[in-house]
C-alpha cells in the first residue's frame, strides 16, 4: 500500500512537470527539432562558404585558404600585408561590443554583406538574409569559443551631435588626439607613421600597420559612427586598444570631428574638393 | 493499475534524463573541506640556464632615457640548488572544494615593465590595471590557446598617468599580457577557476592545501620551459609530493 502511495506521488509530480510549459520546452523532442533546424542552417552556410569564402578563409576556417596573403598598396607607397582571418580563435575586429567580447551577430552579418573592401574581401551584394544568417552561423561554428561564451551587450551609438565636424569641435578633437596618444601609432598628421607604427604585431604574430587617416577609407566603412566604435570598442586581435573607459561621450565626438578632418570628410573639405 | 505504475516509472526516468541532456557546464561548488590533503613539492631545472638580457628599442627620445636600453628578463630565476621560481602549479577541472580566494589581481605598468611578471588570479575577482608611468601604455591581455594562438580578453588604452581600470576576471588558463606601444613589455597571469593553484617561490617550492581526496590533473607551467600535465592522487589528511624537473 505504501509503495502505491509513493508511486502515485511520483506520478503526480511527473504529470505536473509534463504539463508545465517550461518543461515542455525543455523536452528532447523539441531540442531535436531545434538541432535539426540548426544543422540544416549550417549545411546551407557551408555550401555558401565553400563557394564564396573558402578560397581565402580555408576549408577549416583557419585562414589558410588558397589566397594566403593579400597585399594592398596605399597612395603614399605604404604596403599593407593582410591575412585572411583565422576563425578558429573566435576573435573579431569589427564589433559593437566591448573589448574581449564576442561580436553581436549583426556585426558579423554586416561585415559579410559589406565585405572588407580595403582588405580585398569582396562584398556579397546579392546575398539573401537567410544565406547571411547561415554563413555567419557556419563561420561561428569553427570556434569552440561560442560554446563557452555568449556575446556581450551592444554598445549603443547615438546619432552624431550636430556640432560634429564644426571648426570648434575639430579644434577640441585635435587636443584629444594628442592627449590620448593616438599619434604615437597613427602619426601627428594621421598618416599611420607614428613612432610606434613599426613595432605593432597582431595576435597571430604578423606585423600590422596603424590606419592611415589620409586614405579616408576605414576597413569597417568610413562613417562617423564607425570611427566612434573603432576607438570605443577597440579592434581585438590588433594593437588598436579600447578607450571606452577613458573617454566620455562628448570627447568621443570631438575626437571623431578631428579624424573626419584628417580623412578629408568634413563638409568644408567636400566643398573645396568640388571647386 | 500496473500500467499506470509503469507509466509513472517511465515518466520519472524521463525527467531525470532530460535534465541530464541539458548539458549545463558544472560550476565550481564550495563545500566544507574537512581532513583535506595537500600537495607539496619542488620544481627544478636539470641544469643552470642563463637568464637572457633583453633589449629595449624605441623611437621616442623621452622613452630612451626613462625606460633604459636593456633589462634582465627574469625568465629563468634559478636557485643554487636548481629550484625554479615563478612556475605555476594548478589543479585542473576541480569540481568542488574550499572557497575561492577573494582577491583582485593588480597589473601595474611601471617603468616600462609589467609588475608582476608572473602571477595567479582567481576567476570572479577583478583585474586592477594601473599606469604608473607618464607614458602611454595599453594592456593587451589574451588567453594562450593551443598551437601558439591567442584570444584577446581585454585590450585597454591607458593614456593617463595614474589611470586605474577595473575589469572582471572572466576567463581561465594561462594569459599573456603585452603592451603594443612597448613590444618588450611582457607578463603572464594564470587565472584559476578553483582555489587550488600555486606559484613556486625563490627555491622552487610550492604548496597547495585543503584538497578533497581524489585524483586530479595538474598543470605545471613556466614561461621558458613550457608546460607539462600529469595526474596526481591526493589522500585525505595526507601530504602528497609532486616534484618535477624541467630540461631545456
Ligand atoms: C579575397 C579573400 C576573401 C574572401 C573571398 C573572403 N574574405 Fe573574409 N576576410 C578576408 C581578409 C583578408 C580578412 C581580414 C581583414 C582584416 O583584418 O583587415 C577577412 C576577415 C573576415 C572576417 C572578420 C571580420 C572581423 O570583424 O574581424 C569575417 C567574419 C569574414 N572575413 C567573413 C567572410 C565570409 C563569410 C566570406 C564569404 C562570404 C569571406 N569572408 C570571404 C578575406 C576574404
Ligand atoms: C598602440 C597603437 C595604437 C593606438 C594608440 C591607437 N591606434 Fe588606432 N589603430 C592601430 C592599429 C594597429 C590599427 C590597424 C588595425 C587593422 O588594420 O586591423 C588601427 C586602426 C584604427 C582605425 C581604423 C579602423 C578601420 O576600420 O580601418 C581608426 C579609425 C583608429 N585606429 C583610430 C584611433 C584613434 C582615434 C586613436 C586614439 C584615441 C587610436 N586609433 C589609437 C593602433 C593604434
Amino acid at each position: 500500500m505504501r509503495v502505491f502511495k509513493i508511486l502515485a506521488l511520483f506520478m503526480a509530480i511527473a504529470l505536473l512537470l509534463i504539463s508545465s510549459p517550461d518543461f515542455i520546452s525543455a523536452q528532447d523532442e523539441d531540442a531535436e527539432y531545434d538541432d535539426a533546424a540548426y544543422e540544416a542552417l549550417l549545411e546551407k552556410g557551408k555550401e555558401y562558404y565553400n563557394a564564396r569564402c573558402e578560397a581565402c578563409h580555408g576549408a577549416d576556417g583557419d585562414g589558410k585558404g588558397f589566397v594566403d596573403i593579400i597585399r594592398v598598396s596605399e597612395k603614399n607607397g605604404r604596403v599593407l600585408e593582410i591575412y585572411p582571418r583565422d576563425f578558429t580563435v573566435g576573435v573579431y575586429k569589427f564589433r559593437s561590443t566591448a573589448t574581449g567580447c564576442l561580436p553581436d551577430d549583426k556585426d558579423l552579418m554586416g561585415t559579410v554583406k559589406r565585405g572588407i573592401t580595403k582588405s580585398l574581401m569582396p562584398p556579397q551584394d546579392n546575398i539573401s538574409s537567410e544565406e547571411t544568417e547561415a554563413v555567419v552561423e557556419y563561420v561561428k561554428s569553427f570556434s569552440e569559443r561560442y560554446e563557452e561564451e555568449d556575446p556581450c551587450d551592444q554598445i549603443s551609438v547615438a546619432d552624431p551631435p550636430v556640432w560634429v565636424a564644426s571648426e570648434k569641435s575639430i579644434e577640441k578633437g585635435k587636443k584629444i588626439y594628442k592627449d590620448m596618444k593616438c599619434w604615437e601609432c597613427h602619426g601627428d598628421l594621421g598618416k599611420g607613421d607614428g613612432p610606434k607604427s613599426n613595432d605593432i604585431t597582431d595576435d597571430w604574430g604578423k606585423r600590422l600597420l596603424p590606419f592611415n587617416f589620409v586614405t579616408g577609407e576605414l576597413k569597417r566603412g568610413s562613417t562617423a559612427e564607425n570611427v566612434y566604435m573603432t576607438f570605443t570598442a577597440g579592434l581585438d586581435g590588433t594593437g588598436m586598444p579600447s578607450y571606452q573607459d577613458t573617454l566620455n561621450e562628448e570627447d568621443r565626438w570631438h575626437l571623431v570631428s578631428y579624424t573626419l578632418k584628417l580623412m578629408g570628410l568634413t563638409e568644408s573639405d567636400k566643398k573645396t574638393a568640388s571647386h | 493499475m500496473k500500467k499506470l505504475v509503469f507509466l509513472a516509472l517511465v515518466l520519472s526516468l524521463f525527467i531525470v534524463d532530460t535534465s541530464d541532456a541539458r548539458k549545463k557546464k558544472k560550476k565550481y561548488e564550495v563545500i566544507d573541506v574537512t581532513n583535506g590533503g595537500s600537495i607539496t613539492g619542488t620544481i627544478k631545472a636539470a641544469s643552470k640556464v642563463d637568464d637572457p638580457v633583453m633589449k629595449i628599442e624605441t623611437k621616442k627620445p623621452d622613452e630612451v632615457e626613462f625606460c633604459g636600453t636593456e633589462f634582465q628578463s627574469n625568465m629563468y630565476i634559478i636557485s643554487p640548488d636548481l629550484g625554479v621560481k615563478n612556475v605555476v602549479v594548478a589543479l585542473l577541472k576541480v569540481k568542488q572544494g574550499k572557497a575561492m580566494p577573494e582577491k583582485d589581481y593588480v597589473i601595474n605598468n611601471l617603468k616600462c615593465q609589467f609588475e608582476p611578471l608572473v602571477g595567479l588570479a582567481f576567476k570572479g575577482n577583478n583585474f586592477v590595471i594601473k599606469n604608473s608611468d607618464a607614458l602611454f601604455h595599453n594592456t593587451n591581455l589574451g588567453i594562450q590557446l593551443k598551437g601558439g594562438k591567442k584570444r584577446a580578453v581585454y585590450n585597454l588604452a591607458l593614456p593617463n598617468l595614474n589611470q586605474v581600470l577595473k575589469k572582471k576576471i572572466k576567463t581561465k588558463g594561462v594569459h599573456s599580457i603585452k603592451c603594443d606601444a612597448h613590444p618588450w613589455m611582457r607578463a603572464y597571469v594564470y587565472s584559476s577557476d578553483s582555489p587550488y593553484a600555486a606559484l613556486t617561490d625563490d627555491s622552487g617550492k610550492f604548496e597547495i592545501t585543503d584538497i578533497p581526496a581524489g585524483t586530479y590533473k595538474v598543470l605545471i607551467w613556466h614561461e621558458g620551459f613550457g608546460e607539462v600535465k600529469q595526474e596526481i592522487t591526493v589522500e585525505a589528511g595526507q601530504a602528497t609530493t609532486l616534484d618535477h624537473t624541467f630540461s631545456k
